[in-house]
């Protein structure tokens, strides 16, 4: 089953999902917001008019694959399965507790929806590979989209995997890169510079489309043009702020782990209920 | 004696005629490992990932999980070392239904150096949630396992030598499950061995029981989970343990057996184990090079009399 993609809906959609991951981790008092807010409207996309999935099924097995390669992004992905309906706002309640459904890295066998266990950076792109054969080899026409960093293009394992993507022709896979240009110590390019990813993929075989990855109407356009060329995976290079939607994180290296006080805890709270009011009314 | 690859071969191509959703994949090991006749008849069914072990292993992992059973070689060092994060992150925790094939396992690669040799695999598998680890001693026991392993719904390593072997037992004498021992001598000087020197732990036992030593033998073709039963019973009644293996010294089967022990037995016999030394890295033609680390019958024999006389 897939949604009717509107842009309104899914820019709604995704400022839910914002409010789950800002308040998770102010009830926690500590979490991942930043690289989760970065891949918001990614992920909020991809429910609304992207991928074929079905909540009450969540391993039906026509359904399309998603792997988020950088587990530290769950509780964009845990916000959004709850808004997609796998699972009620009550769980994000548990996160980080003892036996919690919603640890600090994506579990498959504690949450619904959740494809493949992640966490370890490197893992998914490989394992996209292993569902998008899958896929072949079972006359499945299902896609795998597997959103990974920029800071994650350090793996050696990432480009082992996207070697043998173009070099098998897996052209239902949708690599996702969320390039925020961000990673623990530093920026990208003071860190050790991954780039110039464009060419690095091109020269791999890829297909890649670079756009604005908040602009949810370009998100959905790259997404389901995929793929490009017969034969060929596609890379979406999506330009994102980290911590987009806390305005006095947002680009910051500080805030790749977020540990709010009660000032920032209330600016967050604040400017969530400002952008709704001015966009919406609400 | 017999070639384990040969026996590889045709179990994985039997096991493939009946079974569809085997898959073969390969790390730019398919010939070395015995795939190649599978892959020759089932092209479409043979993933070839290049020399990319750790994507190898991920690949398997997202096929498992889409209804395939992905049979991925490479050479032992490479499949439980290099990528021993995806086995243990993607295989083990996940309990995907991978099995692992350590190919030219031990010191099948006994020219080549410490990089190729695999001395430290069970060691490491040991550690991995869910992991059924297996150490086959003759062409009967590469075929079971294989075969059963396939049967079998989870992670399974098992570890493929490559030189010719011979028979533990004649195969009418034999009933291979995984995690089942096989008691081949009863004696107080209990050896235990499992893999490629069973063989020689065999002879070795055998000539110290004609020189009136009353020594026992224990297979152990799975080192994990070890057959707790068998063991157990013969543990009870040693006064003194021997175990031999072509693995390090640390974190095999000598190992497992000292746990087994100690956790169970309200007084344990003591206890040699015969293996590698970490860190031995010496190089030459194969049974020359097992000799030298004291794994051949006639220094088992050796290094028995020395241990119980000490």
């Amino acid at each position: 089953m897939k949604k009717e993609f509107q842009v309104e809906a899914t820019e709604k959609f995704a400022h839910r999902v914002r409010w789950h991951i800002v308040e998770t981790v102010i009830n926690h008092g500590e979490g991942h917001a930043g690289p989760s807010l970065s891949a918001t409207d990614i992920l909020a996309v991809l429910y609304n008019g992207v991928m074929n999935y079905d909540p009450a099924d969540p391993q039906w097995e026509d359904r399309d694959r998603l792997l988020v390669s950088g587990g530290h992004k769950c509780l964009g992905i845990y916000g959004t399965l709850v808004e997609a309906g796998f699972a009620p706002a009550s769980i994000l309640e548990e996160y980080n507790e003892l036996g919690s459904h919603v640890p600090a890295h994506p579990d498959m066998y504690k949450f619904p929806g959740i494809d493949f266990s992640t966490g370890s950076l490197g893992h998914g792109l490989p394992l996209a590979c292993g569902m998008a054969m899958a896929a072949k080899l079972n006359k499945k026409d299902y896609k795998t989209y597997v959103i990974m960093g920029d800071g994650e293009q350090g793996e050696g394992s990432v480009w082992e995997a996207a070697s043998y993507a173009a070099a098998k022709g897996l052209d239902n896979i949708v690599g996702i890169l969320d390039r925020n240009g961000l990673q623990i110590n530093g920026t990208n390019k003071e860190v050790c510079d991954t780039s110039p990813l464009e060419e690095r993929y091109r020269s791999f075989g890829w297909d890649v489309v670079v756009i604005d990855g908040h602009n949810v109407q370009e998100i959905y356009d790259a997404l389901t043009s995929a793929p490009l060329t017969k034969g060929k995976p596609t890379m979406v290079i999506c330009n994102t702020i980290k911590s987009k939607g806390m305005p006095f994180a947002e680009g910051k290296v500080a805030y790749h782990h977020w540990n709010p006080d009660k000032k920032e805890a209330e600016a967050a709270v604040e400017a969530l209920k400002k952008y709704q009011k001015e966009r919406w009314g609400i | 004696m017999a070639d384990p690859r040969k026996a590889f071969a045709d179990a994985l191509l039997e096991i493939g005629d009946k079974n569809e959703k085997v898959l073969s994949v390969s790390c730019d090991s398919a010939s070395g490992s015995g795939m190649k006749p599978f892959n020759t008849k089932y092209p479409e069914r043979y993933i070839e990932v290049g020399i990319s072990e750790q994507t190898g292993v991920d690949i398997s992992a997202g096929l498992a999980v889409n209804g395939f059973i992905p049979v991925i070689s490479a050479i032992a060092p490479f499949i439980s070392m290099r990528a021993y994060e995806q086995v243990r992150n993607d295989v083990g925790y996940c309990n995907t239904n991978v099995k692992l094939i350590g190919s030219s396992s031990g010191l099948s690669h006994s020219p080549a150096g410490s990089t190729h040799q695999a001395n430290e695999d069970i060691a490491l598998m040991r550690t991995v949630p869910h992991m059924v680890v297996v150490n086959p001693g003759d062409c009967y026991e590469v075929e079971m396992a294989l075969k059963k392993a396939v049967e079998y719904v989870g992670p399974v390593y098992i570890r493929m030598p490559r030189h010719a072997m011979e028979d533990i037992l004649p195969r009418e004498e034999r009933n291979f499950e995984l995690g089942k021992a096989e008691k081949i001598y009863e004696g107080k000087i209990l050896v235990i061995a499992s893999g490629t020197v069973v063989n020689d732990a065999k002879r070795a036992v055998e000539n110290l029981k004609e020189q009136g030593i009353d020594c026992g033998l224990i297979n152990v073709p799975t080192v994990q989970p070890l057959d707790k039963e068998v063991l157990l019973e013969a543990l009870e009644n040693a006064t003194a343990v021997v175990t031999v293996e072509e693995h390090s010294t640390v974190g095999g089967l000598g190992d497992a057996i000292a746990s087994l022990m100690v956790e169970n037995l309200n007084s344990s016999p003591k206890l040699k184990k015969l293996g590698i030394q970490p860190g031995a890295k010496n190089t030459g033609p194969y049974r020359e090079l097992l000799e030298a680390y004291g794994l051949t019958d006639t220094e088992i024999i050796k290094a028995i009399k020395e241990f119980i006389e000490a």
